[in-house]
């Protein structure tokens, strides 16, 4: 029985793009289905248009510019290939000969070292002490093993037991078994990926736990990788830094207080969220980039999937390929697509963020186009009286209403109606 | 079935590559001939009539393409690598420049039959430039897989290859896009040529 819909594949059906069998299943189910015949027609439609498509001729100087810059390539990767060669063939013989001497000096060191040297029990022990084991980590647990202990079970969960500032945190192979803390799920494993950050107050070497409540910091050269329980990973970018303020089965709750992070989340929706000064970042299912200046404001990108910018009942949505910026005490701004003009842009922020004005607006309704309906339809609700009509009337130009939602409704908030007009929309906001 | 967005039925074969490997110029040449209308067009419609950005494109993939051709791999498709070429170059230009273009007027149109009658060429002229407008303004990850398929005429495993996504991503990324053409463009539906 082939009783579902086949919206998803008409393109293919129409390209024969189907295995013969599926295609048949297509065809058949396009006689009873009157909804995906409205579709194939659609389709069918948008496939004729995309056919009138030319082919333009590329400029006839095209080739000789080429051919030009070819030459322009030889030539230059010629004497490049001289120089090199004659500059090789002069730079290797002093470097090789350094090294020779450098080598011989070096083993007739140690033969003569270890001829005068007489042998003594403290031999053994610093041969020993020198080669970490399982038992010995290292030098740097070494000089301290009270710390040494503390960083290995990575639990700081108690102030008291944080290990003090300077050390090293350095647990290369963190096994559940022995993470204390980090077995009940209340910390986060951190990777470092470039530079030191800094665990609480501690420098990290390789990978550590992130406790909750505590700070994880990156400088100007500095990166770091946290696995979200098991749902995701966030990268800290440069001069961040973030705090684990909770996390359970339901909900895990970062904070993001200055820099730039960017999350790969793969779990139901509302289970990740990042508190930023200016607002609330929910995730939907999705992966973004977080960024929070000095001053507090914030900058979302979505990469895939939709996240919801919150702060007092405002509420921004944003898909992917849309930005929403934020700014403390406003709240999230108005989502846009990262294609919009400059000066859609610099509209929308004196509308969300300066007081707007009938120009703003202007600009706004002008440059929007059909995918813009995202900007739009969060715009109804943001502005008042006679601008709300401009923009229905504009949104309403772009893509029509659905039936039932009516321009009254709308330009009275109607909860309902502005959901199922935003439903009608997000065709055109999906990547 | 009138198809104006014409795929190239020249091939060029394994001995012109081998050619272009061994530096021989006049089989770069041929190969630059044979691809550069569809490489210019894709480059074209992805920044919206940007004249300027599609020869820099051209130019950029064709040198890209001649300075890599050693390292060319036979077992793999050419037209796959091409493709992947031009669409990364496409992409890095607009993440360099981010910038809005707008449609020019300026549109080389070809492919007109001499039998057509003005009136019909007017009517082609018309949805020609809708077409390339509305294709425009689709958002890039829906853009290029209809051009690939219209200025190229690539597979859906082609594409998929060439975009290094799923091929039911092409299927779904297509579909969304012939829909939102076909809304878009549907006042000029009694324009289109008899099928």
């Amino acid at each position: 029985m082939f009783s579902q819909h086949v919206s998803r594949k008409l393109s293919a059906y129409c390209h024969n793009e189907l295995p013969v069998e599926e295609s048949r299943l297509v065809a058949e189910h396009l006689i009873g289905c009157q909804r995906c015949r409205r579709e194939f027609e659609e389709v069918k439609l948008g496939i004729q248009f995309a056919e009138q498509l030319p082919t333009t001729s590329a400029p006839a100087s095209l080739w000789s510019e080429m051919e030009a810059a070819l030459n322009g390539r030889s030539t230059a990767a010629e004497s490049a290939r001289k120089t090199s060669g004659l500059a090789h063939v002069f730079r290797w013989w002093p470097v090789a000969a350094a090294c020779a001497v450098l080598l011989l000096a070096l083993v007739a060191g140690t033969i003569w070292y270890s001829a005068r040297r007489p042998a003594s029990p403290t031999q053994t022990v610093e041969k020993e002490r020198t080669q970490p084991s399982e038992t010995n980590p290292g030098p740097a647990q070494e000089s301290n093993p009270a710390v040494a202990q503390t960083t290995t079970q990575n639990s700081p969960a108690v102030p008291g037991d944080k290990p003090h500032t300077g050390q090293v945190v350095n647990n290369n192979n963190p096994k559940p078994s022995e993470s204390g803390v980090g077995a009940s799920g209340q910390t986060w494993e951190v990777a470092r990926l470039a530079g030191a950050p800094k665990l609480g107050d501690n420098r990290l070497e390789g990978n550590g736990r992130l406790a909750v409540g505590e700070w994880l910091e990156t400088d100007a050269t500095s990166r770091a990788k946290i696995n979200v329980a098991d749902i995701g990973q966030v990268d800290i970018g440069p001069n961040s830094r973030v705090r684990l303020l909770g996390t359970r089965s339901t909900e895990h709750r970062l904070a993001l207080d200055r820099g730039r992070l960017h999350a790969m989340i793969s779990a139901p929706p509302r289970l990740f969220i990042v508190e930023t000064p200016s607002a609330t970042a929910i995730d939907l299912g999705c992966s973004y980039t977080l960024e929070v200046d000095d001053a507090g404001r914030s900058r979302l990108q979505v990469t895939s999937g939709w996240v919801a910018l919150v702060l007092k009942g405002r509420e921004s949505i944003v898909p992917a390929g849309a930005v929403c910026v934020t700014q403390p005490g406003k709240g999230p701004g108005t989502p846009y697509f990262d294609d919009a003009s400059q000066s859609f842009r610099d509209a929308l922020t004196k509308l969300d963020f300066q007081n707007g004005g009938a120009k703003a607006l202007n600009v706004v309704l002008a440059e929007a186009r059909e995918y813009d309906t995202l900007t739009l339809w969060h715009l109804l609700a943001r502005v008042r009286g006679a601008e709300r009509g401009r923009v229905y009337d504009r949104l309403a130009a772009l893509i029509a209403p659905p039936k039932g939602v009516t321009r009254e409704g709308v330009l009275k908030l109607d909860k309902g109606m502005l959901d199922r007009w935003k439903k009608g929309l997000e065709w055109a906001w999906f990547e | 079935m009138e198809r104006r967005a014409t795929v190239s039925e020249r091939k060029i074969d394994e001995r012109v590559i081998e050619a272009c490997q061994r530096g021989d110029r006049e089989a770069f040449r041929l190969l630059f001939e044979t691809y550069q209308d569809k490489v210019y067009s894709i480059s074209l419609y992805y920044f919206k009539g940007d004249e300027t950005s599609a020869k820099d494109i051209t130019q950029q993939v064709f040198l890209k393409l001649m300075t890599k051709i050693e390292q060319f791999r036979r077992d793999a498709e050419f037209t796959t690598w091409l493709y992947r070429l031009v669409v990364n170059a496409c992409m890095d230009e607009q993440r360099r420049h981010r910038r809005f273009l707008p449609f020019g007027d300026g549109f080389e149109m070809t492919g007109h039959g001499d039998k057509r009658t003005q009136e019909d060429r007017y009517a082609s002229v018309e949805i020609a430039d809708s077409v390339k407008s509305a294709i425009g303004e689709l958002k890039p990850k829906l853009r290029l897989p209809i051009l690939l398929k219209y200025v190229e005429g690539l597979s859906y495993d082609e594409m998929a290859e060439v975009l290094n996504c799923s091929k039911g991503t092409i299927a779904s990324r297509l579909n969304r896009g012939h829909k939102i053409l076909a809304r878009r463009l549907a006042h000029l539906r009694g324009a289109l040529p008899v099928r």
